[in-house]
């Protein structure tokens, strides 16, 4: 049998060529997919054949070969062999060709079948008009990260075409003379409203454009899972993730559907990120369960399987509710959604006060459940809530069920915590009392009322009685001298608290203790103390918290009688402040004694304020000064001193301010070593200055002394002036070698002009007086010296001749010592002498500096004004040269003006002169 | 008539009012633009061609104030549903959260014209047919392809806005005269720079495919 089939399989083989024949070529533009049918003609109906078929494409010309595709098929002569092809460029870009041949490949045959002949080619292409512009592919949709190739056929009249993607223009290759390809790799999303590629022809103006939807990665269903809260229904939930749709109805949001397995049922899901399912009464347990997203492009699923009793997701407990509520104890009951009595469910139970849970208890429940809440407070809100879950397999807490309830009231258990301060005014004693606001675990109640009870230890019959009530805090009591008990309590609807006892001594008030310095840290302040008597039931340590004043907002502390130290310490203490502590002693008989005060600051900070000083008694050399008025209690820190600046205020120089320390005195008396007129003195912590005023007596001595001084000093500088002009001026034989012109001509040597005595054309010579041993000066060297000197000057005239007119040569013996203006000096009878050898006179002025420098001392005044052509002929008037000269004869020869006796010469040409005269010793 | 205001002076304000509103291309014309990627130079121009759709400048000035009336509010009633459809285009209404407001005042606006109609002494039943575009249907073709499609909506937007401009300027002619139903004296139509021409137009539409599907 086999060897007949074999053999017929080759003969139909060889007979009949089984060439396929193409029967419908369609296109999918969007898909860009091409879908091939065709059959083997030859066969009849029953026959069926294994065969193998290829199939050929070619783009553009039927030689260019792209795809050569082997596809296996079993064939019949009544049923069409279906084939497709997806296309990377638009179908319509270019031209297609298609042919298929085929070849038997069934097993029965004895040899392998040859290939048929091909079919004939067919044929897709585009034709359009010699102006169109088309782009493809038209409507695409792709997701995100994949390939898109567009192609834009241009009409022959079309040969520079634009084209742009989203507005921005691209190169494309050109696949033809008219066909042009642009691939936009790894697209990415950017719009639900697609991304539109478009060509452009500017003349004649055309365009075609296509839009190209790209959607986001459809992503798989997260976190899904199934729970039922009543045994009827499953609902399942998962996070969808990004939404796929785009608009245009190009793509909508990806759908769910639910399919379970071993039922066989599917579900398609409304919502995208949860679905209910039924749950069969048929005791169905176990659910195999596989969601499935989906959108155009495609598919994604997740699975699970699950026991249902093993979800099961409790509703919320419900019927909570109190009972039993008392002051310290309440109980709760509840009722939980069960499915039966064999359904054992584990609740949790949580108490809450003041937002905090002080209680948490787990109870094992059927149908209900209770639980006893104990140690509550009196008159407090609670809140309790319950929730359960699947005791045999848990899944997930049901949600809360909260209720409140408040407890009842009870009477105070504890006494109030109270303190007093006593002190004394006008005979009678000032009692505070404070006492702190109760903890609701001391009260138990609201609205609490203070009763306070004083009863006279020393006269039974006074007892005051007095209630208060919350919140006030304080109150005071005016009380004798007596001794006195003072019991404190407090009430509130259930009852009264136990009192609060405390006792008033007669010294209480009085003590009178020394405080001591206590070093405080950022940890407070550590008290200690020693026991003063056995006696003691505890001890109290009370200060302010504000520090000194009126308000002081007392505190204070209880301890044990066999406390001996206690830290102190305050969020409320702060730098810069001072704390007064004091501890008491509490006896037996509930009496306080004070037996130390404390005082310190946590941190100490520098003086901020300067004392207010006084000075008071100043005088010459003593002062005070004061500052009582300073309150070093006030101060940041402790004061440890003063400091005073002192310095004198006669210095000249700037001084040094002389410091003295003070140590706890308010006042200051200058001491011996500063008892001197003095500036000023500031303080270290402060900045005033004072400076005290001389005494008047003192300044008035210190004028006159100082006047006369002066008298003195001016009368000796006149006496010795007046005889040192005389001996330079006038003496008794004037010697020019005295004079000190001498000095100068000498020193600078300068070539000089001997003028000889007998150059002069003497007229008349008269002898005044000579005495003897005075040397003539007719051209000898001799020098006068002074201690030579005779006693009676002798003056040596040279009269000028009757009638002479002009200035003759004359002879001066000026004594150049003469540099006073002439009111105050002696004169000198000089002769004038014409002026030579000006440039002679230049050179000597402007050479020797010296002699420049006394003239310029000398003249300023008389030759400052005058312009330099006049100064040759600057007069000074010179009457007094016969006075001066000639004091004898003062009496009888009134000055009369004469020639070269009226004026002194103008300093230049008086210098030629000396000049010509010292030369002339030489 | 009931639900009218019997102020003519009050109708004639709220439809220059609403007309006002509307022209403005920034409500509706360029989120449009943007919206659909058309936000190009090229695309722009192309979508600058008043439509057929809208009745000319001309044919409008050339109608009576009843015949105005008629040819406004039919043309409003065509667009109200063009931008229903358009709404459909859209993922969500919030992608163009303007269209609903344009939706609501282009009734509003029908509205107040049906009762100046009314206090005109012309019902719009009586009313002459506008000339021209009237038989034309604003509904998007569904044969066309998105990209195309994108370009007709975004003219019909800029038609809108454009057409509603033109009627609020007639609106406005109209304060001084109320009681006069004659023609319009002819105005000038002043378009924007870049428009091309404002009689309807065949230029730019979809050039018509010829490609052939393989065989």
């Amino acid at each position: 049998m086999l060897f007949l089939i074999s053999s017929c399989l080759a003969v139909l083989a060889e007979r009949f060529q089984l060439t396929p024949q193409l029967l419908h070529v369609s296109v999918n533009s969007s898909l860009q997919r091409v879908y091939l049918q065709w059959t083997i003609p030859n066969l009849t109906y029953h026959q069926e054949l294994k065969m193998v078929f290829q199939i050929e494409i070619s783009q553009i010309k039927k030689s260019n070969v792209i795809l050569v595709a082997n596809h296996s098929s079993a064939v019949r002569g009544d049923r069409a062999v279906h084939w497709s092809w997806d296309s990377e460029l638009p179908l319509e870009c270019v031209t297609h060709f298609v042919r298929v041949r085929g070849a038997l490949d069934d097993a029965r045959a004895p040899q392998p079948g040859s290939w048929s002949k091909w079919s004939p080619w067919e044929e897709a292409h585009v034709s359009l008009g010699p102006n169109e512009l088309l782009v493809y592919p038209k409507e695409k949709l792709v997701e995100e990260g994949s390939n898109v190739t567009f192609c834009w056929i241009s009409g022959v009249n079309l040969n520079n075409i634009s084209c742009y993607l989203s507005g921005i223009a691209i190169h494309g290759e050109r696949l033809d003379a008219h066909v042009s390809t642009f691939k936009w790799n790894n697209v990415l999303f950017h719009r639900d409203t697609g991304t539109n590629f478009f060509c452009r022809h500017t003349n004649p103006t055309t365009y075609d454009g296509v839009t190209v939807f790209v959607s986001k990665v459809l992503e798989e269903p997260k976190d899904f899972s199934c729970e039922t809260r009543d045994f009827r229904t499953l609902s399942c939930t998962w996070k969808p993730g990004v939404d796929t749709a785009l608009a245009w109805s190009k793509q909508p949001s990806q759908r769910y559907a639910l399919f379970e397995w071993v039922s066989g049922e599917n579900k398609h899901c409304e919502l995208k990120n949860s679905c209910n399912w039924q749950i069969t009464q048929d005791s169905q347990e176990l659910y195999n369960f596989t969601l499935t997203a989906e959108n155009y492009l495609r598919k994604r699923s997740v699975n699970i399987a699950f026991n249902v009793s093993h979800r099961v997701h409790p509703k919320a407990p419900h019927d909570v509710n109190f009972d039993d509520v008392s002051a310290t104890r309440a109980r709760m009951t509840w009722r939980v959604h069960s499915r039966g009595k064999s359904h054992t469910f584990l609740c949790q139970v949580e108490l809450h006060c003041e937002g905090q849970m002080i209680q948490e208890h787990n109870v094992s429940v059927h149908e209900s459940g209770e639980q006893l809440f104990g140690d509550l407070q009196p008159d407090t809100r609670y809140k309790a809530q319950v929730r359960c879950a699947d005791a045999n397999h848990f899944w997930k807490w049901s949600e809360w069920t909260p209720r409140n309830f408040h407890t009842l009231e009870a009477a105070p258990s504890e006494a109030p915590d109270a303190w007093r301060t006593v002190t004394s005014e006008n005979g009678r004693r000032k009692v505070a009392l404070f006492w702190k606001s109760p903890s609701k675990s001391r009260v138990n109640g609201k609205f609490p009322f203070y009763n306070i009870v004083v009863k006279n230890m020393e006269n039974s019959s006074e007892v005051q009685q007095h209630a208060l009530q919350a919140p006030v805090n304080s109150t005071w009591l005016s009380l004798g001298q007596s001794s006195y008990l003072i019991q404190i309590t407090f009430t509130n609807s259930q009852g009264t608290s136990p009192a609060l006892v405390m006792g008033i001594s007669r010294d209480s008030g009085n003590e009178e203790v020394e405080a001591e310095r206590v070093d405080g840290t950022k940890e407070g302040f550590m008290i200690s103390w020693k026991p003063q008597t056995r006696d003691v039931v505890g001890y109290v340590v009370d200060w302010c918290a504000n520090s000194q004043g009126q308000h002081c907002n007392l505190q204070w502390k209880n301890l044990g009688p066999n406390a001996t130290s206690t830290n102190i310490s305050s969020d409320a203490f702060k730098k810069g402040v001072r704390y007064n502590f004091r501890v008491y002693e509490i006896s037996a008989h509930r009496i306080a004694h004070l037996i130390q005060k404390n005082v310190g600051y946590i941190q100490e900070l520098a003086p901020l304020k300067s004392p207010d000083v006084i000075l008071s008694n100043p005088t010459s050399h003593s002062f005070v000064l004061n500052w009582t008025t300073y309150a070093t209690e006030s101060q940041p820190g402790f004061i440890e001193g003063y400091h005073v600046y002192v310095k004198s205020k006669d210095a000249q120089c700037p001084q040094e301010w002389e410091e003295v320390v003070l140590k706890g005195d308010t006042h200051f008396s200058a001491p011996d070593t500063l008892r001197r007129e003095v500036l000023g003195y500031i303080f270290s912590i402060g900045g005033s200055t004072f400076t005290t005023k001389p005494s008047l007596p003192y300044m008035l001595l210190q004028i006159i002394l100082s006047m006369t001084m002066c008298v003195l000093f001016l009368l000796g500088l006149c006496y010795w002036k007046s005889q040192w002009v005389k001996e330079k001026c006038y003496p008794d034989i004037p010697d020019p070698y005295k004079s000190s012109i001498r000095s100068l001509i000498k020193s600078k040597k300068p070539p000089l002009t001997i003028m000889s005595v007998k150059d002069c054309i003497p007229d008349a010579l008269e002898i005044i007086n000579k005495s003897e041993g005075t040397k003539t000066q007719g051209g000898g060297t001799g020098k006068l010296h002074a201690e030579n000197a005779p006693t009676k000057l002798a003056y040596l005239r040279l009269l000028p001749t009757e009638g002479s007119s002009g200035p003759g040569p004359c002879i001066c013996f000026e004594n150049f010592t003469y540099n006073q203006p002439a009111s105050d000096c002696g004169s000198c009878g000089h002769i004038s002498v014409p002026p030579r050898d000006p440039p002679y006179h230049l050179e000597l002025l402007t050479s020797p500096n010296n002699l420049l420098n006394v003239l310029e001392k000398d003249y300023t005044n008389s030759l400052g004004e005058i312009p330099a052509e006049q100064s040759s002929l600057n007069y000074v008037s010179q009457l007094a040269s016969l006075v001066c000269g000639d004091k004898d004869s003062l009496a009888t020869d009134p000055p009369m003006p004469q020639h070269c006796s009226e004026y002194k010469m103008q300093m230049n040409i008086s210098l030629s002169s000396m000049i010509l005269l010292g030369q002339g010793k030489h | 008539m009931r639900g009218c205001s019997r102020s003519y002076a009050q109708l004639l304000s709220q439809l220059q009012n609403q007309a006002n509103m509307e022209e403005n291309p920034n409500l509706l014309l360029e989120p449009y633009i943007h919206l659909q990627d058309l936000d190009t130079d090229i695309l722009r121009n192309s979508c600058m061609v008043y439509p057929s759709v809208f009745p000319s400048e001309d044919a409008l000035r050339a109608l009576s104030k009843p015949g105005f009336l008629h040819a406004v509010h039919a043309t409003l009633g065509r667009l109200w549903n063009s931008l229903t459809a358009l709404q459909k285009q859209l993922l969500q209404d919030q992608d163009l959260p303007r269209l609903t407001i344009t939706k609501h005042n282009i009734q509003g606006m029908r509205n107040n014209i049906h009762c100046l109609a009314w206090w005109l002494g012309s019902p719009l039943e009586t009313s002459e047919p506008t000339q021209g575009g009237s038989r034309v249907s604003l509904t998007p073709t569904p044969a066309l392809d998105v990209f195309w499609s994108k370009m007709k909506s975004c003219r019909l937007l800029w038609g809108y806005h454009h057409f509603i401009g033109l009627v609020g300027r007639v609106f406005r002619e109209w304060e001084d005269n109320p009681n006069r139903s004659r023609r319009h004296s002819p105005l000038r139509l002043v378009l924007p720079k870049g428009t091309r021409k404002i009689r309807p137009s065949r230029r730019g539409q979809r050039p018509v495919r010829r490609a052939q599907r393989p065989r």
